[in-house]
């Protein structure tokens, strides 16, 4: 008889507790309810990329070399340089340079290891095309500057969220001028650095 | 003829032949699914009946149990029941449906004579109306107290049953194993596949 | 809502805002006789109570919309009107005009059937929702057993259109959604039963009547807090809201029983299962929460300003507040419906059945048995 007092017991202390956790997390909920969207609606908003944001590469076609280093590196060997050698002058002529961004995977190799910085990644991440072809830019459509968040007029740029000062979570209605948290490398004195160093070298 | 009786003979006629042409259907139809369907169809309408009559407590619970849990179940026994086998035509169907057509027809006449013979009361009794529930309730508690316990009593055991056949636990059902396990699987088992080398 | 409000103006006001009496005294007074006035009438409060549940399933899917992009810090329905407002009116056009497929292999008369089965009773319940002494289409004696007798219905429609789908998804939806139906019908039932037997009638009028006596302290809730748990539950079950979505559990079986639905057959079961979740929670707010009360007796309120209650601006006035009291409730109930929705996981179909045949019927038994025992015990407080 004292188990099933003690069982009925038991099962009343559960269906309590399991209620209580029921309106913990119903309070859960109802406070999420008060915080703002963090929605960017994006066709009239859009977030400022961040600053090593690795979007479609960028190339200027006079500075390359024709050295096919960016080929070597890159994990498919994307890049197709056509080049032809010019006898006379026993120099390589560039041609045409293409990159396919149906298939490049914008792990920056390229760009990272090109002897003359012909390369470079730009911000620009809206490469949506009907035909897949389209995507395949040649030497003049990878020389073109990229569109820019900040300049459109028709677009809201936001700051990401590292970007907005420290304990801000909305971009929305936040002052452009306003500093993001942490100090930027030029902000951080030479001296500060220096001290840091000493200290870390007396402690080995 | 005021509109409210007119509207009634309307009602009671449309009632009368969806239940009788529904009937038919249950029992005519070949696909069993439609049948089911089509008895739901016939509670509801008998229902609607005693909606016709002024007991309204007796329709809703005609609905709530005929159509509410018979017809369910009898849905859900035709639904889970996965019959794959085709059945056989059976000898002499003919005949079969002949003699049980005379015994329907039969009972039909004998019906048919009671309702001629007996002297209705028309009109019969006025209907109570509101205070038909408690007067059901009344009557279920003083004078049908027997037949109510004795209901009540027979669905407690038809539940027992139920339960008792639903549990398998409870009738011990010897595990089918004629054909005995080879012992020499879980010998085997035990011996090591991978042989320890470390120690060669 | 406001139709109401409109009809109540126009008809000339008697004392018990009695809007049939006085419709009929208008009507008489142009010269028609009783019964053609009577024939008038009929369709009047039927028509009101159906635009008033369609307006009420738009604002329930815009709330629920909203409510749960807010849950989400999403914005959620934005462009179509102020603040989205016309949302669920583009979605039913959309479905409106869409084209009515019926699968080929599909049992097409079923197939047609299935959603009316399923929208029917739920709109036939709305005849015994009181928004007010006389604001209802019929004060049936047996109430709010018409609501339990006809909701039981809704299993037949749901298990025509899974079979008529021919499709695997569909019949087990529909049975799913049959089964849990019938096994939270009983608990469900339970609990209106120890509501029933505080106020000795089915009627709702009645129920909502015993409950005004002394204001917010004399509401069922508070005599039948386990009784508006249980009933809370059932209701949410019955009305496939999560956690108890499971006929309908998109990561199992697509849609349930609606998978093979398009264009306006779909909207049927969309607006069936929006009138359902409201229809819910004004009955929860009807058999619990004082249904047209006021926290304060407006009697009390009127007593104290030396008015009469029975003038025609104090009924106006009395009648716009029972409304008012009565959507509000509502609409509280159905806001706490969506926040249970996104905060609590969909449950298991052996949990389902668990729940329903193990916890919320014993409980409920026990639920009754103590009422009774209550109402022999204390006649006063408990309805004697």
């Amino acid at each position: 008889m004292g188990t099933f007092f003690q069982k009925a017991a038991d099962y009343t202390k559960d269906a309590i507790s399991a209620g209580k956790y029921l309106l913990q997390g119903l309070a859960v909920t109802f406070d999420h309810m008060r915080r703002r969207p963090i929605t960017v609606q994006y066709p009239y908003e859009k977030l400022i990329p961040s600053e090593r944001y690795r979007g479609r590469i960028h190339y200027e076609f006079d500075k390359c070399i024709a050295c096919e280093v960016c080929v070597r590196v890159c994990p498919i060997n994307l890049p197709v340089v056509d080049w032809v050698m010019n006898k006379e002058t026993k120099k390589k002529e560039l041609r045409n340079y293409s990159i396919d961004f149906g298939v490049c995977i914008f792990c920056g190799n390229c760009v990272e290891y090109c002897p003359t910085n012909c390369l470079s990644m730009t911000e620009e991440y809206e490469l949506a095309a009907f035909d897949r072809h389209n995507l395949n830019f040649d030497n003049v459509a990878l020389g073109r500057l990229p569109t820019n968040v900040t300049t459109d007029p028709s677009v809201i740029a936001l700051k990401e969220l590292a970007y907005l000062p420290k304990g801000v979570m909305d971009p929305h209605e936040l002052d452009k001028n306003s500093p993001r948290a942490g100090k930027l490398p030029s902000e951080v004195s030479v001296k500060t650095i220096e001290n840091n160093k000493a200290s870390v070298g007396e402690k080995t | 003829m005021t509109i409210a009786t007119s509207t009634e003979l309307i009602c009671f006629l449309i009632l009368s032949s969806v239940i009788v042409s529904g009937a038919l259907g249950v029992v005519l139809i070949d696909n069993i699914v439609y049948s089911a369907f089509l008895l739901g169809g016939v509670f509801m309408s008998v229902a609607g009946l005693y909606l016709l009559l002024n007991a309204s407590f007796v329709a809703a619970a005609q609905i709530l149990v005929y159509v509410g849990a018979v017809n369910v179940l009898i849905l859900f026994a035709i639904m889970l029941v996965n019959k794959q086998e085709e059945l056989k035509p059976i000898k002499g169907l003919k005949i079969r449906r002949f003699f049980s057509g005379c015994v329907c027809a039969g009972l039909l006449a004998l019906l048919f004579r009671v309702d001629i013979t007996t002297n209705w009361a028309t009109p019969g009794p006025k209907a109570i109306g509101e205070i038909a529930t408690e007067r059901i309730g009344e009557h279920l508690f003083t004078d049908y107290l027997l037949p109510f316990e004795l209901a009540s009593v027979l669905l407690l055991m038809a539940m027992i049953g139920a339960i008792v056949l639903a549990r398998r636990d409870v009738i011990s059902i010897e595990l089918e194993s004629t054909d005995s396990i080879p012992q020499n699987i879980i010998n085997n088992s035990t011996d090591n596949v991978l042989l320890d080398q470390s120690s060669d | 809502m406001f139709t109401t409000l409109k009809i109540v103006l126009i008809a000339v006001v008697n004392p018990g805002l009695d809007l049939e009496r006085s419709f009929n005294h208008l009507l008489q007074g142009m010269g028609l006789p009783s019964s053609i006035a009577h024939l008038l009438w009929l369709p009047l409060p039927m028509l009101l109570v159906l635009t008033a549940a369609l307006i009420g399933v738009l604002v329930t899917v815009w709330l629920e919309r909203k409510i749960s992009a807010a849950a989400q810090q999403r914005v959620g329905p934005e462009y179509a009107g102020a603040l989205g407002i016309l949302q669920p009116m583009a979605d039913g056009l959309k479905l409106l005009v869409k084209e009515d497929i019926i699968p080929h292999k599909a049992d097409s008369l079923l197939f047609t059937l299935g959603p009316i089965l399923v929208l029917i009773p739920v709109i036939l319940s709305w005849l015994i929702v009181p928004f007010g002494q006389n604001l209802l289409i019929s004060n049936v004696g047996i109430g709010i057993f018409l609501w339990i007798a006809l909701s039981s219905i809704q299993p037949i429609g749901l298990l025509m259109s899974g079979y008529a789908s021919n499709n695997k998804y569909s019949l087990l939806g529909g049975l799913r959604a049959a089964a849990q139906s019938i096994s939270y019908e009983i608990p469900l039932a339970l609990a209106v039963l120890a509501v029933v037997m505080m106020s000795n009638s089915l009627s709702t009028v009645d129920i909502v009547n015993q409950q005004n006596t002394t204001g917010l302290f004399s509401w069922n809730i508070f005599r039948q807090p386990v009784g508006f748990l249980i009933f809370w539950i059932c209701a949410l079950a019955e009305c496939e809201r999560l956690p108890f979505d499971l006929p309908e559990a998109e990561e199992e079986l697509v849609a349930g029983y609606q998978t093979e639905y398009a264009g306006m057959k779909f909207a049927l079961f969309y607006l069936g299962s929006y009138i359902n979740l409201i229809l819910s929670s004004l009955l929860v707010s009807i058999l619990y929460l004082g249904g047209w009360g006021f926290p304060i007796p407006i009697d009390l309120i009127t007593n104290s300003l030396g008015q009469s209650p029975n003038a025609p601006v104090i009924q106006i006035l009395a009648a716009t507040i029972g409304i008012i009291m009565t959507v509000f409730k509502t609409y509280f109930l159905v806001f706490l419906a969506i926040l249970l929705r996104w905060t609590t996981p969909r449950v298991r179909i052996d949990q389902l059945l668990d729940l329903g045949w193990k916890f919320l019927l014993p409980i409920a038994l026990v639920n009754l048995l103590f009422t009774a025992a209550l109402k022999l015990a204390f006649p006063i407080a408990f309805g004697g």
